[in-house]
């Protein structure tokens, strides 16, 4: 048997390098760089460079062999090749001014056919959602690239046209769950299919010209092409999901046809789709009606509930109610506000919204509509206002998203400074200590009893007491007024009225049915009810927790726990346990610290405040004396 | 037209009257004539007269440009077929020669296209229309977004688009079919899974940190900060060292103390060996009668004697006698001592372990980070912040930080889909210019120094002009 030789064998097969790649091929570097764009080919770094490389140590870039392999396969190579040839040939052509053969070949241009490499990369629908996140923030990016060097201007028009469909399916699907303004620009996060889907969209200011140096134009370019197929199979796999016409069309109902509208239909319907203000054409002619959600609870329930599922359920519940946040709520955009985040976020959570005709094609009313319930400005003041809505900063619409609910307007009027955006993306319910005002920014109810319980002297408490009651007046009285408005104007939120409403009507019949029952019964089991009714009620007890049984029984239960833990996890239990407790000392150390500097700064407020009153008092003895003399 | 006077000649002789020019009035003599024979202009005919010039005009020579000229000679038949042309005015002497046929310069296709007279005309004709059929739904396909609008992810089998391979009654084995896939030329080509495997942990979607929103809360803001300058710090920490072990490693001196330094380090034992030599003839004069003597002790071959060499080997013998006694006492007194070395092995387990455990955790921390893919090294990008200036409070006067495209490509360099590379600038040659030989600096003329005289002249005579006034 032959010795084998040296490399011939193990790791230095492995591996290939670009150069020798390439030369397998028998294309260009740019095309080798286009095909491993394309296919997802990506260069690996060896165990041993030095064994992969042949005993060369210099750092070169190094392709699995079975990938290259793999590429030889490729029929797209043959179009690469056909680009070289098509090039020569078209040259020729223009060199010798036969500009009739040159329109030919133009016409007949190679083109490259992704949608086989599209499945292969993503085996099943779920596999593209998951890579859908680098897709959307390429293409939304690239939506807003006026034509550059590298970048065709067809390709950022039909990124623009892609993520404009993709917009229009996150708001029929209601999948929007978390936004975030950053420096950098928009966060959104969408949950589609139960994938999380998160991009970025770049702030809405000119175009920036993006130096060379760091950016590699020609391969984001090349991430791009891909990416805009990608996307497209997406769109319309997610447009026949929810029963919806691809490429998008408006019902015709929506748009009547007018001498405006026919004399370029094709712009005009462009726009509107743009506008992302109007609903899309379904194909099943069914209205949404969207309850599957809840059967699929319903069939969970049977598992019995374990802590799983009853955060499952919660989980589901709260998304429910995410979906219609901004169910019958109209919001009109000022000018000066960037309208595309806010119309989708709008749209994606049931409100209707609308803005200044003159800013963008697809308002569906103006200004002075009264039946406007917020509308949303960016500047420190308006000269005209209506007493009717709720002139608010755009961050409220953010807020309001994150935390799930309606927040309170007050915070985010016209020219307030604004409470801090927080990120949706940290855990608000982390074991770390969390200071109060942030808790009191995830749950605006915290923020009252904070309050109270600061307010421990008497004095002081009847005094912020009676400010309360004033106050407290003062919103009823509001509150009173904006009832008679609203059942004047036919009532903004008539939903929740009616919501108010049913229950009480089922109290009652329940009551009448008391009734009956009461006269069909017979003598002795009314005599057991008068003696059930004798029974007096007594003064209830505060059932008193006794701490220390509780803490044993924690207590018993850790060591259990600890007993059950199988020796080779105990060091990571005893780990987790170490962190818990160093984490819940650092918190406690934090509480503590804040407990003495407020307690500080409350003795100093007091003294402040006796300090003055006693001033006060002698300054009014004196006033006395005087005024005696 | 100018009339030259004529010369005035002296008629004196009969010989010089012979010289008068009479050449005019014949001429007029010979015109009256032949009126009389033809009769006068006003007699005539304008018809008569006049002739209607049928030629026509010269037209003006056409200037070719020289890509016309080009063309015209394109037609022309080539310079370097001009050698074959037969110039020889002797006939063939072979009469019948069998001449070939040129053919002409391709064929004449407008011809073929307007009246077909053969099939393949036809079968051009039609083949033509054809296309252009097929070019127009191209162009259409190519303006329109059906390009996408398929589900490409329909479960499908490739037995159902060969016929045929259709199984109904499962004859045809998976395999089999995808054997005959292959020979008839539409082979399903596996993907290995090693293409879907990330070489990386790292996450795609990195959550922003919350200082990084455009108004962020205190805490985090100054956590990014915080983080900031940490970053920062250690930026600023290896520079330093590196300037430290290199840069100032070494001590700076002035041009003129270098340069004095050279010239002391060149003339080195120069002076030294002039006055050495001096000295020596001075020394040498001295102590001539000396002998030579060193400074080295002189070597020996000193042998050693028997008596020595079996006191050695004695000694040697000894020693190793006493060392294994040293060893068996060793070991007795370990027997006592096992609890310790157990220890000690332990110990040293320990210490094996440790290492193996944090070799473990750097590996496993390392599949977390970049890989080494080309020839640059990733470098972490810097954190984008606002600085607490430049925070707003609101959304219409936020500075965005950042560009989102350079993120991009960084994050997909940080997760090992592109190498790192460093765009270099292109360097342009150095190129060392010098005018031709044949071109000479256009020089200056008299006419123009004059020039100058003069107005530098008229220059002195205002500024005279000036100081008079």
């Amino acid at each position: 048997m032959r010795r084998p030789n040296k490399y011939e064998s193990g790791e230095a097969t492995q591996y290939i390098s670009r150069r020798t790649a390439i030369r397998r091929l028998q294309i260009s570097l740019n095309d080798f760089r286009r095909l491993c764009i394309l296919k997802g080919v990506y260069p690996r770094e060896p165990k041993h460079r030095r064994r992969a490389q042949k005993g060369s140590s210099e750092i070169k870039i190094l392709y699995h062999a079975k990938d290259i392999r793999f590429l030889l396969h490729e029929p797209i190579v043959w179009t690469l090749r056909d680009y070289k040839i098509f090039a020569k040939k078209t040259g020729r052509d223009r060199a010798i001014k036969d500009f009739r053969n040159l329109k030919r070949r133009l016409a007949l241009y190679p083109e490259i056919k992704l949608d086989h490499i599209v499945k292969e990369r993503y085996p099943t629908f779920i596999d593209a959602l998951k890579d859908l996140d680098d897709c959307l923030t390429l293409l939304f990016l690239f939506s807003t690239f006026p034509s550059l060097h590298l970048i065709p201007r067809e390709q950022s028009n039909l990124c623009r046209r892609l993520t404009i469909e993709f917009l229009h399916y996150l708001i029929a699907s209601k999948s929007l769950r978390k936004v975030f303004i950053s420096i950098k620009g928009y966060y959104f996060q969408a949950e589609i299919k139960g994938q999380k889907v998160t991009w970025i969209v770049p702030h809405y200011y000119p175009f920036k010209p993006q130096s060379k140096h760091e950016v590699d134009f020609k391969v984001m370019s090349i991430f791009v092409e891909f990416y805009t197929i990608m996307l497209g199979f997406v769109n319309f796999r997610l447009y026949h999901g929810l029963n919806m016409a691809y490429p998008p069309q408006f019902p015709s109902s929506v748009l009547q046809d007018n001498p405006e509208t026919l004399k370029d239909e094709s712009t005009f319907v462009s726009d509107r789709i743009a506008a992302l203000n109007f609903e899309l054409l379904r194909t099943d002619k069914v209205q949404e009606d969207e309850e599957d959600p809840d059967i699929d609870m319903e069939l969970l329930e049977q598992d019995g509930d374990s802590k799983r599922i009853i955060k499952m359920k919660q989980d589901a519940q709260e998304v429910a109610r995410l979906r219609t946040l901004f169910k019958g709520l109209k919001f009109y955009i000022n000018r000066e506000v960037p309208r595309e985040p806010l119309v989708i976020i709008i749209r994606s959570f049931g409100g209707k919204v609308s803005w200044d005709s003159t800013v963008f094609a697809g308002a569906t009313f103006d200004e002075a509509d009264e039946t406007i319930t917020h509308q949303i400005v960016d500047r420190p003041s308006l000269t005209k206002q209506y007493i009717s809505r709720d002139y608010i900063q755009p961050q409220w619409i953010f807020d309001c998203v994150n935390q799930r609910q309606l927040l309170p307007t007050n915070k985010y009027f016209m020219g307030e400074v604004l409470p801090p955006h927080l990120s949706p993306f940290v855990d608000a319910k982390r074991d770390a200590y969390i200071p109060p005002e942030e808790r009191a920014l995830h749950d605006p109810s915290l923020i009252e009893t904070h309050a109270q319980s600061d307010d421990e002297s008497e004095e002081e408490a009847a005094d912020e007491q009676a400010e309360q009651m004033l106050l407290d007046a003062q919103l009823e009285r509001a509150f009173h007024d904006e009832n008679i408005e609203d059942k004047k104007y036919g009532g903004r939120d008539g939903v929740s009225k009616e919501d108010e409403e049913v229950p009480s009507d089922e109290d009652e019949d329940d009551e009448e049915a008391e009734d009956d029952e009461e006269e069909e019964l017979d003598p002795k089991t009314k005599r057991k009810l008068e003696e059930q009714q004798k029974m007096s009620v007594q003064s209830g007890k505060v059932h008193k927790v006794n701490k220390r049984q509780v803490h044993k029984a924690e207590v018993d239960e850790h060591r259990l726990q600890a007993r059950m833990v199988k020796p080779r996890h105990r060091d990571l239990f005893r780990k987790l346990i170490r962190e818990k407790q160093s984490k819940e000392k650092e918190e406690w150390l934090l509480r503590k610290k804040r407990r003495n500097i407020e307690a500080t700064a409350k003795e100093a407020k007091k003294t402040a405040k006796r300090e003055a009153r006693k001033a006060a008092a002698t300054a009014a003895a004196s006033a006395a004396k005087l005024s005696s003399k | 037209m100018s009339v030259t006077k004529k010369k005035r000649i002296s008629k004196k002789n009969k010989s010089a009257w012979r010289k008068t020019d009479i050449q005019d009035v014949e001429q007029f003599l010979e015109d009256q004539r032949q009126e009389e024979r033809i009769g006068t202009f006003a007699d005539k005919k304008d018809a008569d007269l006049f002739v209607v010039d049928a030629t026509p005009q010269k037209v003006k020579p056409i200037i070719l440009t020289p890509k016309e000229k080009r063309k015209l000679n394109a037609k022309k038949p080539m310079r370097s077929h001009q050698a074959l042309e037969n110039t020889s005015k002797v006939q063939d002497p072979i009469v019948k020669r069998n001449h070939v046929k040129q053919k002409k310069n391709g064929r004449n296709i407008e011809l073929e296209v307007c009246n077909p007279t053969k099939g393949r005309h036809r079968q051009a004709n039609s083949d033509r229309a054809r296309y252009y059929e097929k070019l127009d739904q191209r162009l259409a396909d190519k303006n329109s977004n059906l390009k996408t609008a398929k589900d490409i992810w329909q479960v499908e089998d490739f037995r159902d688009k060969i016929p045929g391979l259709k199984d109904e009654k499962g004859w045809i084995s998976r395999e089999l079919a995808l054997h005959i896939t292959g020979n008839v030329g539409r082979k399903v080509v596996k993907t290995h899974e090693s293409l879907r495997h990330s070489t990386t942990k790292a996450k795609k979607f990195e959550p922003p940190h919350p200082g990084l929103s455009y108004n962020p809360s205190l805490e985090a803001h100054q956590d990014l900060l915080a983080k900031v300058v940490d970053r920062e710090e250690g930026i600023i920490k290896t520079e330093k060292h590196l300037q430290r072990v290199t840069t100032r490693m070494f001590s700076k001196v002035t041009p003129e103390q270098r340069d004095l330094r050279r010239l002391m380090e060149m003339s080195e034992g120069v002076g030294d060996e002039a006055d050495e030599v001096v000295e020596n003839e001075d020394k040498a004069d001295e102590n001539d009668d000396k002998a030579y003597h060193t400074v080295n002790a002189p070597v020996e071959n000193k042998k050693k004697s028997k008596h020595a060499r079996r006191n050695e080997l004695k000694q040697k013998e000894l020693k190793r006698q006493h060392e294994a006694k040293k060893a068996l006492k060793k070991q007795t007194a370990d027997l006592l001592r096992i609890k310790s070395i157990r220890a000690e092995v332990d110990a040293e387990a320990e210490e094996l372990n440790e290492l193996k455990k944090h070799r473990k955790k750097v590996a496993e921390k390392k599949k977390f980070e970049p890989k080494r893919l080309g020839r640059h090294k990733f470098v972490e990008p810097d954190i984008d912040v606002n600085m607490p200036e430049d925070i707003a409070g609101n959304l219409r006067n936020v500075k965005p930080e950042s560009s989102l495209l350079k993120d991009r490509f960084q994050n997909m360099q940080k997760r090992n889909i592109l190498p790192t590379t460093v765009i270099a600038s292109r360097k342009l040659a150095k190129i060392k210019r010098f005018p031709r030989s044949s071109h000479k600096e256009p020089g200056v003329s008299y006419q123009d120094l004059r020039q100058q005289r003069k107005a530098t002249a008229a220059a002195a005579a205002a500024a005279k002009d000036t100081i008079k006034l």
